[in-house]
């Protein structure tokens, strides 16, 4: 056995070779004895009272074995921010009394086939009131307009953030700049659809839920609240996830169904699983939105105050929508040393499809809008907008205006690096001309990110089990869910080298709510950190149990040993002691019988967002980044292609560095999407590109060069200096790409995606302004 | 009902199977092959990439009929003593994150190396094309195909 730490090294996955074979098993691979297919029956209105749900026809369809209705539930309502945000709980599992949007769920059919299920669907019949319906977040807000929930304006979260004196600061200002950007929706596309498998047992009143999901724990609460049974008698099972990026962070009707329907069933197991038009169309989505801003600078380059008004579309119900409007209000101030902010954040119900969480949060379009708008206040006033960034970054050990405590921060160190190693200042602000109209252009943006968020419960709680056996095999028990990401991979490292072994001894389980301790999910970049100094916490307490025997063995003082490279050592001479398979062993023998269990748990220090004032420390610590793109713009067709992404990262300490890499290069192609082609169109409601077909993910044929750089700040919090990192290079990516676009052919696209024909058009409007 | 003979991964099968089933359908729920992953059933992800004689193909657009007379490959017929080097390239590389896309993105590899040897990172990007990941980025799939080349050159 290799015996040197792995932590820090770029070990395989611990995952990668079932992946690699095709035995990775994932919730839709299951199959059970007698399983039954579920599927859901959608609302066709984008808005309409529900009269009357005949189901007769359906249960006398042969082979169906059961249909449900909200008449089945207890009809509790859930929502995902609910412990802070008590209001935006607005969703039945089932609806009753209204269809809020064109997928809204309201009736589930569990038989024998999929196809006798569809058939079933056809043959329940609902009758509805077609009510008037609003689609455009602007419109909603308005007097008048159609009332979605009971939310005055159809505002279901606002967040009002003001600090210092923003029209003072305005006035007192060399520049001041006005932009308007808009920001589309989109789909997170991870390549396995949602699916779940719900099995009701009969004489113990309880549930299993296998689920592909980023939170089994989320879904049990939900679960529990919305079934009205204790969460102890329902069992969350997460397996291999085939990506998530927000988009599995909830309980979701077809979750809840499958386990209403089983019970209906007396106890056979019903498989759900959306359809790809389904999964485009009815799961979440991201928030489109609209940044109005007004800024100011001084000459010299300090940042006076940023103001404005943000406005999100959220869709048919809540979801995350208060954490989504937080981040896209409040990541600048994580970025920007700034006294005075007024931002107004609505998140406006529409009878558009449910916005919900999507890696970046709203950190995302916040991304765009700040930072293209921060590249036009340093052109306003002729400053290098590298130059301007490092003379407003934020710095280490500071507390941000709202109260985050910035502990370890490289942000500066960042923007240096990417700099250098982009050739920043040979390129920038130099008309290169490749070939006839065609220019190259190269552009910066930065970004924060926090790791977790205070928006869930009540603690930010992360558990980690670790149990030695006999025979020296080490098992993980930890309730993080690797969704793709490397968790397990990254668990597995802190779990080694924390308790001296080999990287191949640890064996884990994640995550299972009955076996595995709590955690709140994967999300908000937070698992590396919190569920990492869980298990390392677990880990230490596993090795000082057998220190301990060790030491009365040896009649030493534990303080004096340690484990290291699997052995155990006396720290000061540095002498091998026993093995770690012999000391185990002890452990175990005659005179001691101790059973090695360490454990683990780690909460933040942390403080929720007070909605009122926008302040609190919502994470633990705070992970920053500087992005540069080189594009080149053919102005004959508008075509913009992306030449290199420079990506500098303050990550702490990478504990796997291949995994961080793989981080950060998945997030900037899909930041590139975004950026480029990406847009979920709807129209009165209806998604109009529901296929892979017609919503175009970035393909292999549009990899570009990536240049990844870590800034290793050790951070003070975090296991082994480690911070979280799963967002943060997504955020910069469109305001970089955009900001290069200028600098190659002077014209400033404010809304995505970038799309040639809006390339063409911003360069005839110059040019006929020229003209004028 | 037809009844046909398959030859999977070396083995022959002989089954009855509808008209209209899909070859992904016999290969997942008669055959217990569940590394051929399941995604959009309409041939525009990838993740359900077999090979039929050496070449790829998607396994939700070919009726279990059409695969009869052909050598049909899975992911699990892939390695024989030890991994394919494809395989292997993916582990040492990190070309793998949720591994969805994986069995379907190597056979894909196989079928390009198969027949090109020595691709350029853009032949391989180009071979590569139909096969989606919302992961990696592409970064490392490349780099570990490219690799994988290097070392099957080494020992053919």
């Amino acid at each position: 056995m290799k015996t040197t730490s792995p932590v820090g090294k770029s070990v395989p996955r611990i995952d990668a070779r079932q992946k690699v074979t095709g035995e990775a098993v994932y919730v839709f691979d299951l199959k059970f004895p007698g399983m039954l297919a579920g599927k859901m029956l959608r609302s066709p209105h984008a808005h309409a009272r529900i009269v009357k749900i005949d189901t007769s026809k359906a249960e006398k369809l042969p082979g169906v074995r059961a249909v449900v209705t909200a008449e089945d539930t207890p009809k509790i309502k859930f929502g995902s921010n609910e412990y802070f945000f008590p209001y935006t709980v607005d969703q039945y599992p089932l609806e009753f009394e209204k269809v809020r949007y064109i997928g809204d769920e309201i009736a589930a059919v569990a038989a024998v086939d999929e196809a006798t299920a569809e058939r079933a669907l056809s043959l329940i019949e609902v009758e509805y009131e077609v009510l008037p319906a609003v689609f455009d977040p602007v419109e909603a807000m308005k007097p008048g307009a159609p009332q979605i929930h009971t939310a005055r304006n159809n505002i279901g979260v606002m967040l009002p953030v003001c600090f210092g004196d923003p029209d003072r600061a305005l006035r007192e200002s060399d520049y001041v700049h006005e932009d308007l950007f808009v920001l589309p929706s989109a789909a997170h596309a991870a390549l396995e659809p949602h699916v779940s498998i719900g099995q009701y047992e009969v004489s113990a009143n309880r549930i299993t839920l296998w689920s592909s999901t980023q939170a089994p724990f989320k879904i049990r609460e939900a679960m529990a609240k919305t079934l009205k049974m204790q969460e102890a008698d329902i069992r969350v099972i997460k397996l291999n996830v085939g990506g998530g990026f927000g988009g599995k962070l909830e309980m979701f009707p077809m979750d809840f169904c499958a386990c209403l329907l089983s019970k209906k069933c007396g106890g056979a197991p019903v498989k759900m699983m959306c359809t790809r038009q389904e999964v485009f169309s009815c799961t979440r989505r991201k928030h489109p939105m609209i940044y109005k801003l007004k800024s100011g600078v001084k000459k010299d380059g300090t940042l006076m105050a940023i103001t404005g008004e943000v406005i999100a579309d959220g869709g048919a119900y809540c979801s995350y929508g208060p954490t989504v409007i937080a981040a896209g209000i409040m990541r600048f101030m994580m970025v920007y040393q700034l006294k005075n902010i007024r931002l107004f954040g609505s998140r406006v119900y529409t009878n558009n499809p449910i916005s919900g969480a999507i890696r970046g949060f709203g950190g995302v379009q916040s991304g765009f809008a700040i930072e293209s708008h921060m590249d036009m206040l340093a052109r306003g006033i002729g400053m290098d907008p590298a130059e301007f960034r490092l003379k407003n970054a934020t710095d280490p050990n500071t507390m941000t205006i709202n109260k985050m405590i910035l502990s370890s921060n490289g942000l500066k160190d960042c923007i240096r690096k990417a700099v250098e190693i982009s050739g920043w200042k040979e390129k920038y602000g130099v008309k290169k001309e490749e070939a006839p109209g065609v220019f190259r252009g190269i552009g910066l943006g930065i970004a924060a990110d926090v790791m977790g968020s205070k928006m869930y419960k009540s603690h930010e709680s992360a558990g980690s089990i670790i149990k030695v056996e006999e025979d020296g095999s080490v098992y993980l028990f930890t309730g993080a869910a690797d969704t793709g990401q490397g968790s397990d991979t990254a668990m597995a490292q802190i779990a080694a080298h924390e308790l001296g072994v080999a990287y191949e001894r640890i064996r884990i389980k994640a995550a299972d709510t009955e076996i595995t301790p709590f955690d709140t999910g994967s999300f908000a970049s937070r698992v590396t950190f919190i569920s990492g100094n869980a298990t390392k916490n677990a880990a230490t307490d596993a090795k000082r149990q057998i220190l301990d025997v060790a030491a009365q063995e040896l009649k030493l003082d534990a303080q004096d040993l340690d484990i290291k490279d699997e052995q155990v050592v006396n720290k000061k001479s540095g002498k091998a002691l026993f093995s770690f398979d012999q000391a185990v062993v002890l452990c175990y023998s005659f005179n001691y019988g101790r059973l090695i269990i360490g454990r683990g748990n780690y909460n933040p220090k942390t403080t929720p967002i007070d909605f009122r004032t926008g302040e609190g420390n919502i994470s633990g610590s705070y992970g920053f980044e500087a992005q540069i793109a080189e594009v080149e713009v053919d102005t004959k067709t508008g075509r913009v292609k992306v030449l290199k992404m420079y990506d500098v990262h303050d990550i702490g300490y990478p504990i796997n560095p291949a995994s961080v890499h793989g981080q950060i290069e998945g997030s900037i192609v899909m930041g590139l999407g975004y950026t480029l082609h990406e847009d979920l169109k709807f129209k009165e409601g209806r998604v109009v590109n529901p296929s892979f077909s017609k919503y175009r993910i970035p393909r292999s044929t549009e990899m570009i060069p990536i240049e990844s750089v870590f800034i290793e700040t050790n951070d003070p919090q975090g296991p082994f200096g480690a911070k979280g990192m799963g967002e943060a290079s997504l955020l910069p990516t469109a305001a970089a790409i955009a900001n290069a676009i200028y600098d190659a052919v002077g014209v400033q696209i404010k809304d995505l995606p970038i799309t040639p024909q809006k390339v063409l058009a911003a360069l005839k409007d110059i040019k006929n302004r020229k003209q004028e | 009902m037809k009844s046909v003979t398959l030859d999977v991964n070396g083995k022959v099968f002989c089954l009855d199977v509808p008209d209209g089933e899909l070859l992904i359908e016999t290969l997942r729920d008669r055959l217990g092959l569940l590394g051929t992953k399941y995604s959009c059933l309409e041939g525009d992800c990838g993740v359900c990439t077999v090979l039929a004689d050496g070449k790829n193909v998607l396994s939700c657009l070919m009726l279990t009929v059409e695969a009869e007379g052909r050598k049909i490959t899975t992911i699990e017929g892939l390695a024989q003593e030890s991994l394919h080097p494809i395989q292997q390239a993916f582990i040492d590389e990190g070309a793998v994150q949720c591994g969805f896309c994986t069995p379907g993105m190597i056979l894909a590899a196989k079928s390009l190396l198969d027949s090109c040897p020595l691709p350029t990172k853009e032949e391989i990007a180009h071979a590569l094309d139909g096969n989606l990941c919302r992961c990696t980025g592409y970064v490392r799939i490349i780099d570990a195909v490219l690799s994988a080349a290097q070392k099957m050159k080494k020992t053919p």
